[in-house]
C-alpha cells in the first residue's frame, strides 16, 4: 500500500518549471531517498507533499487524503531551513511543537527523547544558547515527537558531525522498524544508499531515477572497475575504453566506455604497475549522480 | 482550533512572560501622559525670577495706574497664602518717556538691553489708546524674545484695559459701585442634563461637568487604544517577518495552515491587549475612585471600548501579520510601518475637532469609516455628548464587516508571501497575492 502518491504533478515558480510531470508511489513502511543536484525540485516537491504549496496541475494523494486545505496529520516534517524560537526554553518548546501536533504523552516523551540525543541537561536552557549541530537535533525531536506514520525529512544529515549523524540514523532506522516511513533528502549517496529501500532522483524537475538500488545499478550495468595499483591514476593514462576515472588517491573508480571489455583494461595495466585490488562492479550511486547531473553531461546534452 | 489556541498560548506568553512587558505597561502611559506631567512639573517649578519690564506710553494716562497695580501684584499675588512660598516673579516697571523725534533708535536701545537680559520685554502704548482716532491709534505693543505663554503680557494687558474702563466710566461721572457693577463679569457653569434613575425612577439633578473632563475622558480613552495597538498589532509586522525570516514559518506551516497560523498570532495580540487594558482600565478605576473621582469613569463606554478595541486589533493585526509576511528584511518592514498605521494615527490628529463637535459632520462621519471607526467612535462616545444609538451600531455592523474582509484578503497575502523570498513588497504585488486565483 502506498502512504504518498503523485500523478502527472507539476509546480512552475514564473517561467521555471521546478517540478514537471512527476509521478511517484512511495510503499508505507518504506525509507526513501530523495536525491538531486541544488535547485532540482526536491523541496518544491516534499513542500507540495506537504500542502504548503500546491501543485499547478496533477494529483497528490497522501494518505488517500487529496484535500488541500487540511494539513496532514501524523506527519512530521523537518525542513530544509532549520526555524526555532530562539528565546523559548527547549523543554516548552517542544511542548508547543507537540501540541501543535497533537501528541501524547508529551512530557514523558519529552524527557526520553531529550536524553536519547543527548540534550537533557539543556532543557531549561534557552535554544539560543544551542549549537548549530545541538539545534539541528532539537528540531529533528520536534518533528518525530508525535509518533508520526509519515516523517519526512529535508537534508537531516547536513552539519552534523558524524558522531550524531551516526545517532541520527539509527533513530530514523527505529522509527521505521515501528512502522513508520521514512521519506528524507540528501546529499549523501553513501547514506542513501546503505539506507534507502527506494531512491528517487529528480533533476530540472523531471524524475531521472527511481526505484531500488539494485534496480538502478542494474540500468547501468557492470561497467565501473575499482582499482588500487602503485602508480595510481598515472597507470591509467592512454588506456582504450575508459570513459571516466574518479580519482580517490588511493583507489580510481573507472566507468568504461560502453562494448570495452575489462579484461583489455587488465591486460594494458599489468605491464604498467602493480596491481594490490581490481573489481568489476556496478557504478556507486554517487558516480550515477555525477553521469546525471555533472557538467559534461550538461553540455553533452548542449544544455 | 485547537491548533490556533496552541498558538495563541505561545504568542501570548512569549509577549506577556518579558521584562520588556513589564516595562512598556509602565513607561507607556508615563510616556503618552508626559505632556499632562510635564505641565504639572512646570507648573509647580514656575520661573520666580523677577521681570523687569519697560514701558513707553504714548498716551500719558497709564503711569500712576500701572505703578499702584504692580506694587499691589507685588504684594498680594506672588506668595502663597498658605505656605509663604514664592510662586510667581515680582515685576518691576520702568517709564521710559517716549522719543518722538527718533522712535527706532529708542525702540532698538530697549531691544538691547532685552537681548542682554537686563529687561524681560518693553512696551508701548498707543497716543490714542483711550479714544483711538485715526491721527492717534491705540495699540498696545509688546516687545519680547519670549512671546509665547508669556504671562506678564497678559497681565499688562488686562492691566490696562482695567485702567481704561475705569478712565472711561469717569467720563461718564459713574460711581465706583456703578463701575464695578457694570464691569462685573459672569463665567459659565458646565453642566451635564438632568436625568431619571432608573431603579428609583426620581429625577436627578445634573451634575456639574467641567472642559478638563469633557476633554480628558474620550483623550485617555484614543491614548489607551493607541497604546493598546501599538503594543499588540504593530509587532506583528516585524514578527512575522523575522519568522519568515528565520524559516519558522515554514516549519510551522507543515502542521497549521496559513490561516490558523495568522489567527493564532493575531488572538495573541488580543491576548496582550486585553490584559493590559484590563491592568490599566482596573487601576484607573481603582485611583480614580480613591481620589473621589468616580463621575470621571465612563462606565458605559466601556463595554463598547472592549468590543472595538478587539476588532481594530483583528483588523490592524491581520493587515499586519500579511504585510510582514511580504517583507523580507527590516528596510521592508519600516517602509510599511507609517502606511500601516494611518488608521491608528490619523485619529489622533482628529482628536481636537472630534471632541468639540462630537456630534458634528467631521466627527460622523469620520466613526462610520471601518478603519477609523473604533477609534473615533469611542471618542465619541466617550463625550458627555448623546450620540444617536443607530451610530454606534452602524458602525460596529460596518468594522465586523470590514474586519471579515480584512482577514479575507490578509489571510490570501499571507499564505502566498509567507515563503516568497526576495519579492519586495510593492502595491502590485499585495494585490496579486490578494485577488489572484
Amino acid at each position: 500500500m502506498n502512504i504518498i502518491e503523485l500523478s502527472g504533478v507539476t509546480k512552475t515558480f514564473g517561467s521555471v518549471k521546478a517540478v514537471d510531470d512527476l509521478s511517484l508511489s512511495v510503499p508505507k513502511g518504506s525509507i526513501y531517498g530523495f536525491i538531486g543536484p541544488n535547485g532540482s525540485g526536491k523541496t518544491t516537491t516534499i513542500r507540495m507533499i506537504m500542502k504548503i504549496t500546491y501543485p499547478d496541475a496533477g494529483t497528490l494523494r497522501v494518505n488517500g487524503q487529496e484535500n488541500q486545505d487540511q494539513r496532514l496529520r501524523n506527519v512530521g516534517y523537518l525542513p530544509e531551513d532549520r526555524g526555532l524560537y530562539k528565546k523559548m526554553k527547549l523543554g516548552d518548546l517542544l511542548l508547543f511543537h507537540g501540541e501543535l501536533n497533537q501528541g501524547t504523552d508529551l512530557k514523558k516523551r519529552i524527557s526520553y527523547w531529550l536524553d536519547r540525543l543527548d540534550l537533557a541537561d539543556y532543557r531549561e536552557k534557552k535554544v539560543e544558547t544551542l549549537s548549530k549541530g545541538m539545534r539541528q537535533k532539537l528540531q529533528f525531536i520536534a518533528t518525530i515527537l508525535h509518533q508520526p506514520e509519515l516523517v519526512i525529512l529535508d537534508e537531516p544529515f547536513s552539519g552534523l558531525d558524524p558522531v550524531n549523524a551516526e545517532i541520527m540514523k539509527d533513530v530514523i532506522l527505529d522509527l521505521q522498524k515501528k512502522g513508520a516511513t521514512i521519506i528524507f533528502s540528501t546529499h549523501d549517496m553513501a547514506m542513501a544508499e546503505m539506507m534507502c529501500d527506494y531512491i528517487f532522483m529528480i533533476y530540472k524537475g523531471k524524475k531521472v531515477l527511481d526505484g531500488t538500488l539494485l534496480e538502478i545499478q542494474d540500468q547501468y550495468g557492470n561497467d565501473t572497475l575499482r582499482i588500487q595499483s602503485e602508480m595510481g591514476a598515472a597507470a591509467l593514462e592512454g588506456i582504450a575504453g575508459i570513459e571516466h576515472v574518479n580519482n580517490f588517491g588511493k583507489l580510481q573508480e573507472v566507468r568504461l566506455a560502453p562494448g570495452t571489455d575489462p579484461q583489455k583494461v587488465l591486460t594494458e595495466l599489468l605491464p604498467k604497475t602493480r596491481i594490490s585490488k581490481f573489481e568489476i562492479t556496478k557504478p556507486s550511486l554517487n558516480d550515477i549522480f555525477i553521469r546525471i547531473a555533472s557538467p559534461e553531461r550538461k553540455e553533452a546534452n548542449n544544455e | 482550533m485547537n491548533k490556533i489556541i496552541t498558538l495563541f498560548k505561545r504568542e501570548y506568553r512569549a509577549a506577556v512572560r518579558t521584562k520588556g512587558f513589564i516595562i512598556t505597561l509602565v513607561m507607556l502611559p508615563l510616556m503618552m501622559g508626559g505632556g499632562f506631567l510635564a505641565m504639572m512639573i512646570m507648573e509647580k517649578n514656575q520661573d520666580t525670577d523677577d521681570k523687569q519690564f519697560a514701558v513707553i506710553d504714548h498716551s500719558g494716562l497709564m503711569k500712576e495706574y500701572l505703578e499702584k497695580a504692580v506694587e499691589e501684584r507685588n504684594q498680594n499675588d506672588i506668595f502663597h497664602s498658605y505656605t509663604g512660598d514664592k510662586i510667581a516673579p515680582a515685576y518691576e516697571i520702568e517709564f521710559v518717556e517716549p522719543d518722538n523725534d527718533h522712535p527706532l533708535d529708542q525702540q532698538l536701545a530697549l531691544s538691547n538691553r532685552v537681548k542682554s537680559a537686563e529687561l524681560h520685554a518693553f512696551i508701548e502704548i498707543g497716543p490714542g489708546i483711550l479714544h483711538p482716532t485715526e491721527e492717534s491709534p491705540a495699540y498696545l505693543r509688546y516687545y519680547t524674545e519670549h512671546s509665547f505663554n508669556d504671562a506678564l503680557r497678559y497681565w499688562f494687558r488686562d492691566a490696562v484695559n482695567n485702567n481704561l474702563r475705569k478712565l472711561r466710566a469717569q467720563e461718564l461721572n459713574l460711581t465706583q459701585e456703578q463701575t464695578d457693577d457694570m464691569l462685573r463679569w459672569i463665567d459659565v457653569e458646565g453642566m451635564g442634563l438632568v436625568s431619571v434613575d432608573k431603579k428609583t425612577g426620581e429625577q436627578q439633578e445634573a451634575e456639574k461637568t467641567n472642559e478638563l473632563q469633557s476633554f480628558l475622558v474620550p483623550y485617555v480613552m484614543l491614548i489607551l487604544m493607541f497604546l493598546l495597538t501599538m503594543m499588540s498589532a504593530i509587532p506583528l509586522l516585524s514578527a512575522v517577518m523575522e519568522e519568515k525570516n528565520e524559516k519558522i514559518a515554514e516549519v510551522l506551516l507543515g502542521t497549521i495552515t496559513p490561516f490558523q497560523f495568522m489567527m493564532g498570532k493575531v488572538l495573541g495580540g488580543i491576548g496582550v491587549a486585553l490584559t493590559t487594558a484590563s491592568i490599566y482600565i482596573l487601576a484607573g478605576i481603582f485611583t480614580l475612585t480613591q481620589l473621589g473621582f468616580d463621575s470621571l469613569i465612563p462606565y458605559q463606554v466601556l463595554p463598547w471600548f472592549f468590543v472595538y478595541l478587539i476588532l481594530f486589533i483583528v483588523m490592524v493585526g491581520t493587515g499586519m501579520a500579511a504585510l510582514g509576511a511580504t517583507c523580507n528584511d527590516n528596510k521592508d518592514v519600516q517602509s510599511l510601518t507609517f502606511p500601516a498605521m494611518l488608521p491608528i494615527i490619523i485619529p489622533m490628529f482628529l482628536i481636537a475637532p472630534v471632541i468639540s463637535d462630537p456630534i458634528g459632520p467631521l466627527a460622523t462621519s469620520m466613526s462610520l469609516i471601518p478603519p477609523f471607526t473604533p477609534t473615533m467612535m469611542v471618542i465619541r462616545l466617550a463625550t458627555s455628548v448623546t450620540i444617536p444609538i443607530w451610530q454606534p451600531i452602524a458602525g460596529l455592523l460596518g468594522v465586523i464587516l470590514f474586519t471579515l474582509f480584512s482577514v479575507w484578503v490578509g489571510a490570501r497575502i499571507f499564505r502566498t508571501a509567507i515563503l516568497i523570498q526576495g519579492q519586495k513588497p510593492t502595491i502590485a504585488t499585495l494585490f496579486k497575492y490578494a485577488f489572484k486565483k
